[in-house]
């Protein structure tokens, strides 16, 4: 990098207001993407600050650098391989023993270090006060008081960062010593690593060996099978002498560590009240008051979102559509004009529609509920259940979103610990029915059936759900991990950081979803002005009329479906020639069609975002899988329900 | 008193004995870690896990309250509030005084 181009990283626990400090730092020039190959989320911006260009990465909050989750091995990676100019680690002064643990894992790692001590008014709120200074001279590192969400403490810790990176500060970073024990069995294997070559620095991959981390004993393996084998003799050493696996007994010399230094340094008095937000807490987590709470919060959301999203989605269907002549005028109604109209525009119009109104709403909640920390609440109430289909707690957050649309379901996802987990919930995910589907349920069976029979649809939805998920959890390879998380303390929601995460996450929605949903439009467009609908129909009717028992039609009304589900009633209705749909089908076939509409396929934006999160071969297996399902229940549904 | 942290009242306090299921043989636990390294993997990532939020051994836990049905538990360690699933944290053992 050139002499005021520096790389800076923002590395700690989760809930600690790292993202808040990010979204201070770096504002709108952000670049929310992936990590390479993984799906986990990698949050870069670019600063600029006295002269410098500063680019920012925010890294996942974890707790530990071992090979827990996969966001503990990119971050370790990214540090020890990439090697930023700067580490900044953040610490929530409330919480500081247990962010020291974290901290001297940095320090192990040799990364160039500041730590931010955030939020330190909450702390002394908590009645923690805490001697910075101290801090300093014990860590060897700047400390730096902030309070992330008034920007106060940023401008000290950037001057701070730049002072420590261009070497006008001197640090002298002090890592951890242990028991006597233990230290001497480091020095051991400190001797044999610096013999050899590795990416990481020395006394870490020592402890790291100690420590059973499978992806550095890979790599010295590799190099010396016999640095392996001791290691392995010194860890039953030391597991006779404490009595303890002995990963478990680096950790518990580290919290030992961190323990002894944040006793040095703050100094804790009781607060004399109980606090408003711990009430809360009790109250929204209580066993019989919990529930009620969760579920009126749940369907006011969704109830109001709907009603607003109802409201913009026809006002701007309307507008796009008073664009028509207009636009009709220039191209003319010719077969150009009907192609760049009912492909393109078609699409984008249909994708702004149900963008804007729906995911937009959706999301701004769901950042809004992840700030002030009340989905950790609804994941601890909901554990349970989850449990049902064998998911944990967590996986509720991206069931929910799937209610609204299964795109920011699929996505959503990403907060599983593991791969598997991540799988397992996108497949349930892509089961729920979302918006649009919702709309059929209600528009089709339940104007013209009734709404108990619409009603039975949910319910028969949620048993498919249950019973899959089961099964799946069964079926999946590798073992299933529960619940364990932190519920971090309710505060008030900062809301730049809430409306930037909205913003990028539409933003991704709709780089994903539109180009998909234009090409499939454009597409199904050009197979009606080539006249080949028809013969679609009558290759897909043995399945349409003789499984399903459907009007041959609805092949054409199901293949626009996969653009988005709510097409399907709107080609019904347009190829029927009346809405009034009592009068071409009978109950039956609108319960069969409903059916089948509500599992046959996620959407094509669904499909894309299982490709991104999962690849190309897991989005194609859901995605036969579940047409074949949805055929499968659809044609014994007929056959049950005209007996 | 040696208990599963499950076996906790309400608002009690215990100190972390284990959390490894296999602790009571460490020799079983390595012989394991060649035959089965998957089964032992397991158990050492649930350890890790816990261990790194700081329930390591000779660490007081508080059990504020379950979630109804069986639900996870909330715990108090060092300062943090943590939900921990059922079957974890019945695998912890703690040293009660009653």
């Amino acid at each position: 990098m050139s002499n005021n181009h520096f790389t800076v990283a923002l590395a700690g626990n989760a809930n600690v207001g790292k993202s808040v400090i990010f979204n201070q730092l770096t504002g709108l020039h952000q670049h929310i993407g992936n990590w390479p190959g993984k799906t986990v989320e990698k949050a870069e911006g670019t600063l600029h600050f006295k002269g410098y260009t500063i680019d920012v990465i925010d890294l996942p909050g974890i707790y530990s650098l071992s090979t827990f989750s996969i966001e503990e091995l990119i971050s370790r990676d990214y540090i020890a391989t990439k090697k930023p100019d700067l580490v900044i680690n953040v610490v929530d002064a409330s919480l500081l023993e247990r962010n020291l643990f974290f901290t001297l894992q940095l320090l192990e790692l040799e990364t160039p270090l500041i730590i931010a001590l955030n939020q330190v008014d909450m702390a002394k709120k908590k009645g923690i006060l805490i001697d910075h200074k101290k801090a300093e001279k014990i860590l060897g590192v700047p400390v730096i008081p902030t309070v992330a969400v008034s920007g106060s403490g940023i401008y000290e810790m950037l001057e701070t960062a730049i002072e420590v990176i261009e070497k006008k500060r001197r640090t002298d970073p002090k890592k951890p010593r242990y028991g006597k024990e233990i230290e001497k069995r480091i020095e051991e294997l400190v001797e044999l690593l610096g013999k050899i070559q590795l990416r990481y620095p020395i006394r870490w991959a020592a402890i790291k060996l100690l420590d059973e981390d499978k992806e550095v004993e890979k790599e010295v393996l590799e190099v010396s099978p016999k640095i392996v084998a001791t290691a392995e003799k010194i860890r039953a050493e030391l597991e006779d002498i404490h009595g303890h696996a002995c990963p478990t007994v680096v950790s518990s010399e580290r919290y030992q560590v961190a323990s002894r230094i944040s006793k040095e340094i703050q100094e804790i008095t009781e607060p004399l009240k109980t606090p408003i937000r711990e009430k809360l807490h009790t109250i929204t987590t209580h066993k019989i008051f919990g529930y009620p709470i969760m579920l009126t919060t749940l369907l006011t959301v969704f109830i109001a979102i709907f009603t607003f999203g109802d409201f913009t989605s026809s006002h701007l269907e309307d507008f796009f559509f008073g664009l028509k002549p207009t636009f009709d005028s220039f191209l003319g109604t010719g077969i150009v004009g009907e192609l760049v109209w009912g492909g393109a525009i078609d699409g984008i119009v249909g994708g702004i529609t149900v963008a804007l109104p729906y995911i937009l709403p959706f999301y701004f909640i769901l950042y809004l509920f992840e700030d002030s920390g009340y989905l950790s609440r609804i994941a601890f109430l909901m554990d349970n259940l989850m449990h049902k289909m064998g998911l944990h707690g967590k996986a509720f957050i991206p069931v929910m979103l799937s209610f609204g649309c299964n795109v920011p379901g699929c996505l959503g996802c990403r907060i599983m610990e593991t791969t598997r987990e991540r799988l397992l919930t996108a497949f349930v995910v892509t089961l729920v029915p979302c918006a649009a589907t919702s709309v059929i349920i209600l528009g089709l069976v339940g104007n013209f059936v009734g709404i108990q029979w619409a009603l039975a649809l949910y319910i028969i939805n949620l048993i498919i759900i249950f019973t899959l998920g089961r099964i799946a959890f069964k079926a999946l390879p590798g073992e299933p991990t529960e619940l364990i998380m932190e519920m971090s303390d309710y505060r008030i929601p900062h809301m730049k950081t809430v409306l930037n995460q909205t913003w990028f996450r539409l933003r991704e929605f709709i780089v994903m979803a539109f180009p998909l949903i234009i090409a499939g439009s454009l597409v199904i467009k050009i197979a009606e002005v080539a006249n080949l609908l028809e013969p679609i129909t009558r290759i897909f009717s043995p399945v349409t009329v003789a499984w399903l028992g459907l009007p041959a039609v609805t092949g054409i009304a199901l293949i626009f479906g996969v653009l988005r589900k709510e097409l399907t009633l709107i080609m019904l209705g347009t190829l029927l020639g009346t809405t009034n749909f009592a009068q071409v089908m009978t109950p039956v076939q609108m319960i069969v069609f409903t059916l089948v509409v509500m599992l046959y396929i996620p959407c094509i934006a669904t499909i894309g975002a299982l490709v991104k999160e999962f690849g190309w071969k897991k989005a194609w297996l859901i995605t036969v899988f579940e047409i074949l399902l949805a055929l499968l229940l659809g044609g014994i549904a007929f056959r049950l329900l005209i007996i | 008193m040696e208990l599963h942290l499950t076996d906790l009242k309400n608002g009690e306090t215990g100190v972390i004995i284990s959390t490894d299921p296999s602790s009571e043989s460490q020799q079983l636990c390595r012989h394991r870690a060649r035959k089965g390294w998957r089964k032992h993997f397991r158990s050492a990532r649930f350890v890790k896990r816990l261990t790194d939020l700081g329930l390591t051994p000779g660490t007081n836990v508080t059990v504020v309250k379950s979630a109804p049905f069986n639900g996870p538990l909330e715990v108090c360690v060092r300062g943090s509030r943590l939900a921990i699933g059922r079957g974890m944290a019945s695998r912890i053992l703690v040293d009660v005084k009653r």
